[in-house]
């Protein structure tokens, strides 16, 4: 594969489909294959540490378990700016960036639009809290595997499509 | 309902309807390629929302899928999913070439392999309809080239709405001699799991 997908490292804390993790330097934190899911990263340049969530829906619907609550938008960026805050990365430190939010099938799926709300309702919560969005690269019809670094704040964005970016 | 809690007598019926469905489909993929096209006995999983990426190999897996929506009697979804070089292989057999001769995928071969998976789950899903006396009808195809793991994500993004896990059905077609090995994923919904069951009189 002329864009082939390089091996993730061994530093790599893996965060799953609806789930939410913080690290810092030099672990790295990576999550693949965001299709409509969006992948949320907060970096706190001072302690050279993060977070990432992988958010499959935007809110939560009334039929939801509490356990699947940070699926959601709406409810895991405010949980993970209070993990971060708990390891000592307050919120005015934390800058965004976003990845994902594409349409694997194009306007035919049902889901089509579940990643477009996805990036919208993520979007929101940031700027609720106050937080700035420095990059994103979302949309599009393609799946993205990400990897943020916490040293300079970077986040690689793989695909089959456009292979390797940096935001 | 309760994904989870399926009893065993419930869990056989479905697995029942799936290989029904699955031997039409392999008759008719069979006569699609002009090949006899062999498949496994279809395997019935309940997968956590969690894992549902890693079902197909790795999450980052690079394969060709054709996705449908269930319509009529049923909610739900059809998947079909085969490894980039296998997708490549039913395009040759498509063509009466010789496998190997498709190199990349470009919109014809989208269309023959969108056409291929179009035609299984139509042969699946009237073997199932009859069977349940139910009317399910696909929607249109649309085709994917990507990773596994964000396919088979956007596929049961709904689900995870309301449900821990997903039902789903995984039918193996292969032939070693072509390099066939594709995959159809029947994936219903969690209350038309209970239409379903209910009209095959397991509920």
């Amino acid at each position: 594969m002329p864009n082939g997908i390089p091996h993730i490292g061994d530093d790599a804390v893996l965060v799953g489909v609806g789930e939410l993790a913080i690290t810092e330097y030099p672990k790295t934190l990576v999550t693949q294959a965001l299709g409509s899911c969006v992948g949320l990263t907060l970096w706190d340049p001072i302690r050279r540490a993060g977070g990432m969530a992988h958010i499959m829906l935007p809110t939560r619907g009334d039929t939801a378990a509490e356990g699947l609550r940070y699926r959601f938008a709406a409810s895991a960026v405010p949980a993970l700016v209070d993990m971060l805050a708990d390891a000592g990365s307050p919120k005015r430190r934390l800058v965004a960036k976003l990845a994902g939010g594409a349409a694997m099938f194009g306007a035919d799926s049902g889901g089509a639009s579940i990643g477009a709300r996805n990036v919208a309702q993520t979007k929101l919560e940031l700027a609720e809290m106050g937080i700035p969005l420095r990059a994103e690269d979302t949309g599009g019809g393609h799946a993205r595997t990400i990897e943020l670094h916490m040293d300079t704040g970077i986040l690689l964005v793989r695909s089959y499509v456009f292979g390797l970016r940096e935001i | 309902m309760n994904i989870e809690q399926l009893s065993a007598m419930q869990l056989d019926a479905l697995q029942e309807t799936g290989s029904i469905g699955a031997g039409h489909a392999a008759t008719a993929l069979s006569q699609l390629v002009g090949h006899g096209v062999a498949i496994d006995v279809p395997t019935l999983e309940v997968v956590a929302i969690g894992a549902v990426p890693h079902v197909f190999g790795g999450p980052e897996t690079l394969v060709g899928a054709v996705y449908m929506r269930l319509l009529g009697d049923l909610g739900g979804s059809m998947l079909f999913v085969a490894p980039r070089s296998s997708s490549l292989a039913l395009v040759d057999l498509m063509r009466n070439r010789a496998v190997g001769t498709a190199k990349s995928f470009g919109a014809d071969e989208e269309a023959l392999v969108t056409h291929v998976a179009q035609i299984l789950v139509s042969a699946y899903l009237a073997a199932v309809g009859r069977l349940a006396d139910l009317n399910i009808l696909p929607s249109r195809p649309s085709f994917a080239l990507d990773m596994a793991g964000a396919i088979l994500e956007a596929v049961t993004t709904e689900i995870g709405m309301k449900a821990e896990a997903a039902v789903l059905q995984r039918t193996r077609f292969y032939d070693d001699e072509t390099s066939v090995d594709a995959y159809l994923f029947f994936l219903p919904d969690p209350d038309s799991l209970e239409v379903l069951l209910g009209r095959l009189g397991v509920v």
